[in-house]
């Protein structure tokens, strides 16, 4: 059996020590699927046969079924999305993207179709002898005008054999589901409830959709490794895969950008009005991790191309993610910071591709290549789905926008992997609580606690900063803001504070490659720092200093600050 | 395919007689010829001729051709790259049309009472041919401006005392009183015709071919690389060119609204928010101004509709869900015969004769290049 056959080609995880955590396909065989697919080709018996297996959905819930199992007729009716009413529940199975996209209704203006690409060898040039893992991601409005229906697929591999996997959304149940075709089955893989299951949280397709969502890493400007208005992944001038008709309708990641926000903001209103429906949350602890800790990452950098950077050049703006975490901060909460973006000199950042010894390799296939990735300075920022349930949760009134701006402030120098913002899950109940007494609850915790707890202990600048009056504490934040990127904005320009500044980038990067979904070696360029130097962080006068504790990574390939495991109602 | 007899207006706007429309075509050809040639190559090396950018109305158009377009997001991405929030640049882009640099620009009408949003007119119709409209048809400006802009208007609000139309008026200047054609520097037809020429430019330094966007506008210059729309348009033309093809700019030669996305965007009544987004200039098929506004009887207004759940409160969040195009026409694939340059654009160092060179490209400005908003101006430099 061909090893990455239907599967992606994760290179990062061949890499992982396998007793550094990972469990569900990963433990098993390092490559996306792949227990899925042992499961259900264990189902389907002889997979020659050409009648075996054919014509069936499913189930196979990496972490909770042991074995996979087709659907009864009733849970196959119970599935709302356009993939089981399109196709399953008229006993219709496409084997490939072009039976699927061929199956639906035709596209129109109110209701097109979106082909996007990706690849994180994209702009290595084409000459260079390496897989390009070249994949489409296509979306599609077919139950309403909004996107209900998106398609992940090799796009320079053979349609029949490589992976095609579907997020679909049920507008009934509320849910995306989530399926995987394992020929000649289809396998119903889960829905976004399962993604925060405790069994199969972390697991299967749920590495990566944690939370129950839609993907996109990299999810601003200049959209990293997908084609867009930025960059133009480069193909050789015979390449096959121009002729490909989905390669010819391909547009850019800017506008896949609004699509997946607004997919992961339904899935967080959705589950919200569910988990809050009868005024109490069951586990409160599920929610408030998304205000504490980092469940998972977007992936930001610079907009500017590394090799373009010259030591003559302006000034680079390096992500303002990478700062703090001013989405939440300075949009949701409006905070009235007035500061500027820190700029640094382009010549630091040239010089620090040669200090740090900066390049791209792949171990899988060999290759290397000096330099930083295409756009310089990639780091990992607070993820859309963690900021989008903190806003949702401020908007409907379950926590305050001052309880969220003083966890947010706590280590807001560290937007993400923060141990000292997640050292205040202690104080979450893990146990049905009421909508209305919640926050009351957690702030109670935290000040007992506190009182009780050294003056830099995360619970005492918490209870320190809850202290503010109403009237005052947005006004005292932004200052503190200011004060910091003050700071900052005088650091980057000497040597030694933008080398600290690349130093920081470069642990908070250990962080991620830690995490499941650090799924391609080329998503992040390679340095000589040490693989286990000590982990950084930023502090509020704009230095960097060793981070007093690290913890180890939750399981399932969960961040360092990750979140407890556990079950929410659905 | 033969050559086509005349350029049509941008949009095949109907405003222009016989007359203005010959000038018009005129005007593109002329534009078309002037690119074709590009500057002199005694005063900047490495950028003319570009023999792989042709003439519609002299050139045919084989049968191979094939229509790239090239799309890009209407929110100015120098603004956005160099802002720390959201808030930030939208705040900074609705202040001046003069930071609305990706061939869009926006006016934002509000409530006087509540300072909701009640109506953005957005624009991506370039200066030239207003200016020659004109000179064309004075009545006809007023009559558009009072139909678009405000009944108030005035003849002598957009005429000098000389008679000479104002493109940067009381009514079309500013990001509140209305926005009837583009004005900021670089937002002109002929930068765009200029641009798709420079960029046909193959290019093979040092043995290797450039085929980044940045790549090619840092050694071509034919725009500015921090703009969403220059580097793309440039990239995206040196493909085709790098395939061998010849290429000219889609007749009617203009700017035009590719689509407004409303992906997360929710009106208080449940009705589609995109049926706000009415065409007011343009046909079908290439459009150059919408306005964005509820009617009146709907009983909410621009200001109450979100996007993933945060209300509309500035024009510029709009303007991140609009994208403009350019559309381009490419044939002969594979049969060029033009040599890549080996060398990027240069301004030669001597004084004498290189003068006039050095005084063009030392007056442009450190983050863009001027193309003065006249039918005669096409030039465009860093």
């Amino acid at each position: 059996m061909d090893g990455f056959r239907e599967r992606r080609r994760a290179t990062a995880w061949l890499l992982r020590d396998p007793g550094a955590g990972d469990s569900g396909d990963s433990a098993r065989d390092p490559a996306v699927g792949a227990a899925t697919r042992h499961a259900v080709l264990a189902a389907i018996g002889d997979p020659g046969s050409p009648v075996a297996g054919a014509a069936t959905l499913y189930r196979y819930v990496s972490g909770i079924d042991q074995q996979a199992r087709p659907l009864d007729a009733q849970e196959l009716q119970e599935l709302g999305d356009p993939m089981a009413t399109v196709f399953f529940q008229q006993n219709k199975y496409p084997m490939t993207v072009q039976d699927l996209l061929a199956g639906l209704p035709q596209p129109t203006a109110a209701a097109p179709q979106s082909v996007h690409l990706i690849s994180e060898a994209g702009q290595i040039p084409p000459g260079v002898d390496l897989p390009r893992d070249l994949r489409f991601a296509i979306t599609r409005a077919v139950q309403g005008r909004e996107v209900d229906l998106l398609i992940s697929t090799g796009a320079d591999s053979d349609p029949a054999t490589t992976f095609l996997q579907v997020a679909a959304w049920d507008q009934a149940a509320g849910v995306f589901n989530y399926y995987m075709r394992i020929s000649p089955a289809w396998v119903w893989a889960g829905n976004s409830w399962s993604a925060l299951a405790s069994g199969s949280r972390g697991n299967g397709c749920f590495d990566s959709h944690i939370n129950g969502s839609v993907v996109m890493k990299e999810l601003k400007l200049p959209w990293i490794n997908w084609q867009s208005q930025a960059a133009t992944i480069q193909l050789a001038p015979d390449d096959p895969l121009r002729g490909n008709p989905l390669y010819q309708q391909v547009i850019g990641g800017e506008s896949l950008e609004l699509t997946v926000r607004s997919l992961i903001s339904r899935w967080t209103t959705a589950r919200l009005a569910a988990v809050t429906r009868d005024g109490s949350v069951a586990q409160p602890d599920h929610l408030m991790r998304h205000l504490f800790t980092s469940t998972t990452v977007n992936l930001a950098s610079s907009a500017t191309q590394s090799s373009v950077i010259t030591t003559s050049g302006g000034d680079l703006a390096l992500p303002a993610g990478f700062w703090l975490n001013k989405d939440a901060l300075l949009d949701d909460l409006a905070l009235p910071v007035g500061s500027a973006l820190p700029m640094a000199p382009a010549a630091l950042y040239v010089a620090g591709l040669s200090a740090f010894g900066f390049h791209l390799e792949e171990k899988a296939s060999g290759f290397s290549q000096p330099g930083d990735t295409f756009f310089a300075f990639v780091v990992p920022e607070a993820a859309y789905e963690d900021n989008d349930v903190v806003r949702q949760l401020v908007r409907q009134g379950v926590i305050t926008a001052k309880f969220a701006a003083c966890a947010l402030m706590l280590d807001f120098t560290n937007p993400v992997f923060s141990p000292a913002r997640a050292q205040l899950m202690a104080h979450v109940p893990s146990t049905p609580t009421a909508v209305t007494a919640l926050q009351d609850q957690i702030v109670q915790a935290i000040s007992q606690a506190a009182a009780n707890l050294p003056g830099h202990s995360p619970e005492r600048r918490f209870a320190a900063d809850w202290a503010l009056s109403d009237d005052s504490w947005p006004a005292v934040f932004a200052q503190r803001i200011d004060d910091y990127l003050g700071r900052v904005a005088k650091l980057i320009s000497t040597s030694a504070g933008f080398d600290d500044y690349v130093r920081l980038a470069e642990s908070r990067r250990r962080d991620f490659r830690a995490m499941r979904l650090n799924e391609f070696e080329l998503t992040l360029p390679v340095t000589n720092i040490p693989p286990n130097a000590p982990g950084l962080q930023m502090l509020e006068d704009g230095t960097v200093a060793p981070r007093p504790s690290r913890p180890s990574p939750a399981p399932g390939g969960t961040p360092p600050s990750g979140p407890p495991s556990g079950k929410d109602p659905s | 395919m033969n050559t086509i007899n005349s350029y049509g207006p941008p949009g095949n706007l109907d405003d222009l007689d016989d007359t203005g429309l010959k000038a018009w075509s005129m005007f593109i050809g002329d534009s078309v010829d002037q690119a074709i040639k590009g500057p002199d190559p005694s005063q900047v090396l490495n950028d003319s001729p570009r023999s792989q950018f042709y003439d519609l109305t002299k050139t045919d158009t084989a049968a191979d051709a094939q229509q790239a377009t090239v799309t890009w997001t209407a929110f100015p991405r120098r603004i956005k790259v160099h802002s720390l929030s959201d808030i930030q640049r939208w705040q900074r882009a609705d202040a001046s049309r003069d930071v609305q640099d990706e061939y869009c620009e926006w006016s934002v009408t509000r409530d006087p009472a509540s300072g909701k949003i009640t109506k953005v007119m957005f624009t991506c119709e370039g200066p030239e041919y207003w200016n020659l409209l004109a000179q064309s048809d004075p009545a006809k400006v007023l009559q558009l401006y009072q139909t678009h802009i405000s009944p108030d208007v005035k003849h002598g609000d957009l005429f000098g005392a000389t008679g000479t139309y104002q493109p940067r008026n009381q009514w079309n200047d500013s990001t509140s009183h209305g926005a009837m054609h583009l004005i900021q520097a670089n937002n002109t037809l002929g930068a765009e015709i200029e641009l798709a020429a420079a960029a046909t430019i193959v290019r093979n330094i040092d043995g290797t071919e450039l085929t980044t966007d940045q790549d090619l506008i840092q050694c071509s210059r034919y725009g500015e690389p921090e703009r969403n729309s220059d580097p793309h348009i440039g990239g995206a033309v040196n493909a085709l060119a790098r395939q061998k093809a010849d290429i000219a700019l889609a007749d009617p030669v203009g700017l035009y609204f590719d689509d407004l996305k409303t992906d997360g965007w929710a009106t208080p009544d449940g009705s589609d928010p995109k049926s706000y987004w009415t065409r007011r200039r343009g046909d079908e098929s290439h459009p150059v101004r919408f306005v964005y506004e509820v009617p009146q009887d709907k009983g909410f207004t621009v200001g109450d509709i979100t996007i993933n759940g945060t209300p509309i409160q500035y024009g510029a969040q709009i303007a991140d869900y609009i994208t403009i195009r350019l559309s381009a026409v490419a044939c002969r694939f594979g049969q060029s015969t033009t040599p890549p340059k080996t060398a990027c654009l240069q301004v030669p160092t001597a004084p004498a004769g290189a003068a006039e060179a050095a005084r063009h490209i030392s007056s442009l400005p450190a983050h863009g290049y001027h193309a003065a908003p006249h039918p005669t101006s096409r030039t465009r430099r860093r």
